[in-house]
Parts: structure tokens; sequence; C-alpha cells
């Protein structure tokens, strides 16, 4: 790990402009959690592993663990909390009614991972969600999360 | 240790006898200890238009009900609301569910206190529980009814109450519940009113809402034990000594100290929890399932400067006599060793065993591993603690346990303890004895006035489990030379570890098999096998073990005596309650049971029951039956799986099938893939790259789940634990079918199913 030193870095989230001071080593997801107290991305793994942390960077999913503040300069930022101005009520809807997730921690980053796969491919095969959906559910979700993106893209169950 | 006050950021250590010598810390000026967050948890004493601590009805028609309950995924908190609201009458989308304040059942004589487990989190249609949230619900509409009867000067008889509104018909008056909330709450009844019959229910049995808290959670708005903010909190990262039981021996706080943002380094010894001098009000008691390991944190502004000083700070530790265990397998041979002494105690003895008679014997024996229960929120939470208070902030499984044991780790008056419980990351039994939460208040009073956030790392959580208790049996039947049924059964069976609270005999000692009269001779036993490494409850603790081991040798001893394994288990059930045969029949038939198959596929089934399978018309069955094919490689895929079940009813049929599916996935992995190992004492698994997981990727099995074979016995019994139980001798007797070869041990993933 490099000497850490504090840096201001200016970048957006969910459209706004934040100026954060922290140390240059800080992962997005402290970033978001502890700095700008935007709890609804998770911490689960801190190896790019679980998913839990999934936001939108530049408008990809990626693991916010993996991503230091002093690579956020200028950078766009799409979290859970910016999903719904965003294309993603479908998808937020369908999670409720279909009564999607059970304990629901590492449900923000499934629901940041499928509105990424939606954009890129609106209409997936099953093959594209098996791709695209790496994140892990302790409590089995999986056959509801397919169901509810297959249901968002209009595709047969 | 809670007086250290110092100057922010001037690094004046204090050390000796104040902190025990073990304590270095910088705490800030001006903390504030009058904290007020909010969250979704109740009030710790009477708040707004209250009609019981339960339920609090707001003017803009808001229901609020606080349970004492916590949700972690189950439906818990929304099946409690259903509970109330079949009764209340309020419009189901006013309905707002918090976690009932356990400090408050304390001071107000056990307010909230219901059937056994009052706090736990699950349970939401037991008996009990469920008469009493219904008389609430109907107290509360008809008290609703009766302000508006004093409103328009009618009698309450000729009002009604229905989605939120009260209605006076022959005059088509109507009035919005909240607003008269105020005026009916005071309102006291002269008699309970009684309450409907099941064939008046409008909600339980007949819909099945989701779970309250998802749109909260797809905005990023729901609040889980980690996602809590206090004004001031600072963050603490942990480290506990790497081999159960041993010591720290020596660090250099200095080096942490110079890092950025680090507010103190303080080292955790359970010799310093303070005790409560009363009789602790918990379920699973509040003493060494509930102690903490050695350890240091580091505490600071944020989590990222806590964890990289940790990650920084020197630390030597005493590993103590844990190391002599070289790998898991040392443990393994030796709970086998004691197995076999032959001294076991007795569970279960029927008959005479050693006077059996047959040409056929079959014998086996069985293990299955240390497994984590690997919950997707981390452990952990934020405590608040002066010199006479303690406030909490946390996930947990039992808020009475978490209350109990902050009380206990403080030395202080439960009136002195608060506990907030916010929504739950998962728990699958890992929050039972919140010897987490033990942790968190130990680190925050020694930064008292402070609030202090503590956050296990993955790698923690892993390192530091309580474990799986891993289970050694050796089975052995004498089969019937006529019938092929056992004639004789013996078991022997050790478990892993010196906590009879984690060496249950679920699933091993119960099943109908042996406790019928269909096999004559019983014999069974236990043993345990004392270890440093710590057990706790996972997911249908020691269930999850016995139902693999025992539907893995009733499939062998089919096998053995040439008999269809579904009908030798129908056989073996013929003296016990029939839902067990029917559950079975059903998902044999609509699995296809009976066709041919080529080879590389099978078919396999298993039944098993959780809590208690001897008491008849009592808690849930379940079978289940897989297919699956292997390649000649060896690569296992499960294709499908059918389950048949009986709890009695079902009052939210979707609640119940989302169980069934998460709790055949949760057993699918741990059959499958879980296992976490040992090198000299310490456990080698940190996170989840050497831990595999299943993902949707993974060519998950369609799963198939049927409700006719409810016998609609009337009780609404258990789903979380059991679904566990019988997917994984389901995969491995479809296994032995498909290839002939007989899997006596998890995880597959660790043994060649290659075949020509």
């Amino acid at each position: 790990m490099e000497e850490d030193t504090v840096i201001a870095v200016s970048f957006k989230v969910n459209g706004q402009t934040q100026r954060v001071e922290a140390d240059a080593s800080t992962p997005l997801l402290w970033v978001l959690r502890d700095h700008l107290g935007m709890t609804g991305t998770k911490y689960g793994c801190g190896i790019a592993q679980c998913g839990a942390c999934t936001v939108h960077l530049g408008g990809e999913a990626i693991r916010s663990c993996q991503v230091p503040l002093d690579a956020l300069a200028g950078a766009e930022v799409v979290t859970i909390e910016g999903l719904a101005a965003r294309g993603g009520e479908t998808l937020q809807h369908l999670w409720a009614e279909m009564n999607v997730p059970q304990c629901g921690y590492c449900q923000s980053g499934m629901l940041m991972a499928a509105a990424d796969l939606l954009r890129k491919k609106p209409r997936p095969s099953d093959a594209d969600i098996d791709e695209a959906m790496t994140n892990i559910c302790r409590c089995g979700t999986y056959p509801r999360i397919r169901a509810a993106i297959k249901r968002a893209a209009g595709v047969a169950a | 240790m809670d007086t250290i006050e110092l100057d922010r950021r001037s690094f004046l250590v204090t050390t000796g006898a104040v902190a025990g010598g073990m304590a270095l810390a910088v705490s800030p000026a001006g903390a504030s200890s009058d904290v007020v967050a909010a969250g979704p948890w109740g009030p710790d004493a009477a708040a707004g238009n209250e009609f019981s601590p339960w339920i609090e009805i707001a003017a803009d028609d808001t229901v609020t009900i606080r349970v004492p309950n916590p949700e972690s995924g189950n439906g818990t908190m929304t099946q409690i609301a259903m509970n109330v609201a079949e009764e209340l009458e309020c419009a189901w989308s006013n309905i707002r569910v918090v976690n009932a304040s356990v400090s408050r059942d304390y001071t107000e004589n056990h307010v909230y206190t219901v059937a056994s487990l009052p706090f736990f989190s699950g349970h939401g249609t037991d008996r009990l529980r469920m008469a009493r949230t219904f008389q609430l619900g109907a107290s509360a509409r008809e008290r609703l009814k009766a302000a508006a009867a004093a409103r328009w000067k009618v009698p309450a008889a000729e009002v009604t109450a229905k989605d939120g509104i009260l209605s006076h018909v022959s005059t088509s008056r109507t009035l919005r519940f909240g607003e008269v909330a105020g005026a009916a709450a005071g309102i006291k009844l002269a008699a309970e009113p009684s309450l409907k019959s099941q064939a008046e229910w409008t909600l339980i049995g007949k819909k099945s809402p989701s779970k309250l808290f998802i749109p909260d959670l797809t905005t990023g708005k729901a609040v889980y034990g980690i996602d809590v903010k206090l004004p001031g909190m600072v963050h603490a990262a942990l480290r506990q000594v790497p081999v159960m039981g041993g010591r720290l021996k020596s660090h250099k706080p200095e080096v942490a100290l110079r890092m950025p943002g680090v507010r103190a380094v303080v080292v955790i010894d359970p010799a310093n929890s303070r005790k409560t001098p009363l009789k602790d009000e918990t379920s699973f008691g509040v003493a060494n399932t509930t102690e903490v390991q050695h350890g240091v944190a580091v505490i600071a502004d944020h989590f990222w400067q806590a964890k990289m000083a940790l990650d920084a700070l020197p630390v030597e530790w005493e590993l103590g006599s844990g190391t002599h265990y070289r790998t898991q397998d040392d443990i393994y041979q030796g709970m086998a060793s004691i197995r076999d002494t032959g001294e076991g105690k007795v569970v279960l003895a029927r008959g005479d065993p050693a006077s059996a008679k047959g040409k056929r014997v079959v014998e086996g024996e069985y293990l299955t591993p240390y497994a984590d229960n690997a919950v997707m929120e981390p452990l952990g939470g934020t405590a608040l603690v002066t010199a006479d208070s303690c406030q909490m902030w946390c996930a947990t499984q039992d808020s009475r346990q978490a209350y109990w044991v902050a009380i206990d780790e403080t030395g202080l008056a439960p009136e002195k303890v608060t506990v907030h419980n916010t929504l739950v990351g998962g728990n699958f039994g890992r929050r039972t004895q919140a010897e987490d939460l033990r942790m968190v208040v130990a680190i925050a009073r020694q930064f008292p006035g402070v609030p202090v956030k503590t956050i296990w790392t993955r790698e923690e959580m892993f390192r530091q489990g309580r474990y799986r208790t891993p289970i050694s049996t050796r089975f052995k039947a004498v089969l019937d030379d006529a019938s092929g049924l056992p004639q004789a059964v013996s078991g022997d069976l050790c478990f892993a570890g010196d906590r009879p609270l984690f060496q249950l005999t679920q699933g091993y000692g119960d099943p109908p098999y042996f406790n019928s009269g269909a096999i004559p001779n019983v014999r069974l036993t236990t043993t345990n096998f004392p270890v440093h490494v710590l057990n706790g409850a996972y997911r249908g603790p020691c269930f999850n073990s016995n139902a693999f081991i025992t539907e893995t040798f009733i499939d062998e001893c089919a096998h053995a005596a040439g008999i269809d394994p579904v009908e030798y288990r129908l056989a073996l059930l013929a003296k016990w309650e029939k839902p067990w045969s029917d559950v079975l029949r059903l998902a044999a038939s609509k699995a296809g049971w009976g066709q041919k198959l080529p080879k590389g596929e099978g078919l396999g089934v298993a039944i098993t029951s959780w809590p208690m399978a001897t008491i008849h018309n009592f808690g849930s069955v379940m079978a289940t039956v897989a297919r699956i094919s292997i390649s000649k490689q060896g690569v296992l895929a499960v294709k499908r799986v059918d389950i048949a079940f009986d709890c009695g009813k079902v009052a939210n049929a979707d609640a119940v099938r989302a169980q069934i599916e998460g709790g055949t996935l949760f057993g699918l992995n741990m059959t499958l893939n879980e296992e976490v190992t040992i090198l000299n004492g310490a456990i080698v698994e940190g996170n989840y790259d050497e831990y595999p997981m299943l993902r949707m990727g993974d060519s998950l099995p369609e799963i198939h789940v049927h409700f006719e074979a409810l016998s609609g016995h009337d009780r609404f019994d258990l789903m979380g634990e059991l679904p566990v139980g019988p997917i994984g001798p389901a995969v491995g007797n479809a296994i032995y079918s498909a290839m002939g070869k007989r899997l006596r041990s998890t995880p597959f993933r660790k043994q060649d199913l290659s075949w020509t």
C-alpha cells in the first residue's frame, strides 16, 4: 500500500458534484459510506468477490471497493440512491412486487448489476444474466433475481 | 477504563492501572453523550397515539407496529404486521414496522415478551404470538370504532372498520383511522373483543404481501446495523487472536497512533467484562457462548483509516494450545476415536441391537465439516458507553440476548442500557449469542462518551466464526432377511466442541424410523470432542449434518436391501403419521421418480423434519427429490429439485416458498462447497475467494415447490431451518444412483466424481 496522503477530489455522485477530502487510498465504497453518508452501497468482502458494493462508474457496473479516491477526479458515479432517477424504477418496483430480497443486504449491488445489464442488453438471455450477475447472495434469492430481470426485460421466464 | 479523557489529537497516551495496562486511548473533547438518531427502531418509552406498546396510529393514518422479532429476511416483521392487520382492518399500505425496544420491555414489565424466544428473529406464526397480535389488532380496532361512535353520537355497534376507514352506514358518514386515533388511544374497553374465526380471515392464508422493507431497500434507505450514523461517531477495526483461546503477547500501538485519523488503540480481554450481578432474562444465557476472544482494535475517524492502521499495527500473539491441531483432520480423527470408544451417552435405546440377526449388514462412517455462516452483513454495531449508560445500535438475531450481553459487559443496571435494532443482513444462527455485540461494547467502553462503530472485516468474519458443529457418526444396520428393513440400527455420534448448546440430535435421535417402532432394535449414542475451535448455531444447528448422515445411511440400507429408496422409506414410515408419507409420495411423483435414466444421471430422495420429529403433528416435514447429472470428468450439475412439505397451514404462501427456495440453495451450497479448514490451529479461509459460494452462473437447479401435501392441521409451523436438511442427502443419493459412488462426507466439491 502506498503512503497515504490526504487529497481533495471532486466527482459527481448521482448528478451532484461532491468534493471529498480523505486519504488517497480510500476506496470509493468507504468514500460513499463514511464521507458522504450514502450507506445504500454495502461492504461485503473488500476484494471484489461479493459485489455488494456495486455502483456505476462512468456508466459501467464496478465493485466500488476496488476504486481508490485518487482515481475518482471528474468521475461520474451512480449509486443505489440515484438508481430511480436513472431508469431503475422498473427493477425497483419488481424487486418489491416479486418479493425478491430476503435479508436484502446484497440487493443494492444486485440491482446495480441488473440495471447495468439491462442497459447494455435490453433483452438478456440466461447466459447474459449468468455472465453479468456475479454477485453473491447468501439467502439464495437467485431464482427470483433472474425472474425479475426477465420480467423487467419483457422476456419469457 | 471508562474514565480516560485527553485532548483530541494530543496523542497523549495513557496506560497503567486505569486501563489495566492494555488500553491506549486518545479521546475527543466535547463528545456528546446526548445522541438522537433515527432508524427502524421504536421508542424506549411511550410515544405517539399508542394503542399498546406494539401499535401506534398517527394522525396521517400511518400504523406503526413495533415488533420484538428482528427482520433478517424471513419476513417475520411483515408476518406480525399481517397478524395485527388481520384484526385491525387498517389499509395494508399504511403499515410500517419498526423494531420494538427491548429495554422498554424490561422497564415496562415485559410488554413485548410473548412465547418462547420472544425476541428471536423469526417465528412470526408462533401460536401464542399470533394470538397476542390478533388481540392487539382487534382491541385497537374496537377502540377506533368507539371513538368514531362517540364523535357521531351513535352506538359503537353501528360503526364498521375496513381498510383504515370507519363508517356509519345508515348516515353515510366516514372517518379515517387517523382522525380519531388520538381519542381512540385513550379509550379503555370494558371487555376485549373476540377474534375472527379462521374462515373470516382475509389476509392470513389468503394473501402473500411482500416484505415491507423492500421499497426502502431498493432506494438505499434501509438501515442495517452497519449503516447506523450518529453525530461524532468514530470507527473501529478489529483483530482477534488467530488461534482461538490464545492471547495478546505484545503490540506497538504507537505505530498505529501515528497514522491518519487514528484516535486510539484498545485491547480486548475477556477478563475485563464487568459481569452483571443480576439473573439474565435471555433464552441462551450470557455465559461462555457470549465470550469474546482476545484482540486489539484501532479506533479512527473513518473505517478505512482504522483498517489501514490495524493492518500496520505490529502484534505478537501467544497462540496457545490450539496450535496442537495441525489441520482439521487431526480434529476429525480425534472425533472418530472418541466416537468409537462405545462410551457415549445413550440418547435412544429400544430393544437390543446385539440380538438382531440378518445376513445383510450396512455400515458407514459419515462426517460433516466446519463451515461458516458467511452472512453477508458483517458483524459489528455501534455503541456509546458512558460511566452510567450504554446505548447500542445493531443487527442481532435476538435483541434480548444483545441487551443482556451489553448489560453483562458493562456491569450497568438494565435501566441504564438501551439497544436499538436495525434490519439484519443475514443471521443463519451467527448472531444468536451476541458475542459479536459484546465485542462492540468492549471496544466502545474503552472510548467513552463517543459512539464507536465496530465493523468486522470479512477476513475477521471467516477466521473468527462460531462455526457449524462438525459431526462424525458411525451407523450400523442389520437388515431383516425377509423384509430388508433394518432389524437393528446402532449409531455412535461425536460432536466437535464442548458447548452443549450446539450439540443437537435433531435428525439423528428423532426420526420416526428410529422412534415409531418400525425398527425394533435401536441404540444411539453421542460423545463430544473438546477442541479450541468454537462452534455456534448454523442454520438448522446439527440437524443440517444429521439430516445428511441419516438420510444417506437409510439410502444405503435401501440399496443393500434391493428396494426402491422411496418405497423403503414409505415402509419405514408406515407406522408414523400420514403427512410424512404424503410429502414423500408427492415429491417423488412430481419428480418423475422411477423413470429410467442413463448412467451419469440420477434421482435421489431425502425426507427430514425440524424441529422435533418425535412429536406428532408438530414442526414441519419436507421431502426433496434431486435430479442430477455428472459428466465423465466428474462435473456435477443439479438440474431440478422437487420439494413437498407439511407445516400444517401456511400464513403467507410466498414467504414460505421463498424460505424453501433460499433454504434449498443454502443447503446445496453447504453440501457442495462449504468447509473451513485449519492450519496449526487457525482458520485458513479468509474471504469468498477461498470459500466458494454458488452464484447465478453455477447452473443452479430449477426448484419446484409443491404445496399439495399440506395437511391443514391447525398450526403454522417453522420453515427457516428445514429446507437445508433434505437437499444435501437427496443430491448425494442421486449421485449414488447416477454412478454408484457413495458420498459419506461433505463438501462434495472436494471429492472425485469422475467415472468411465
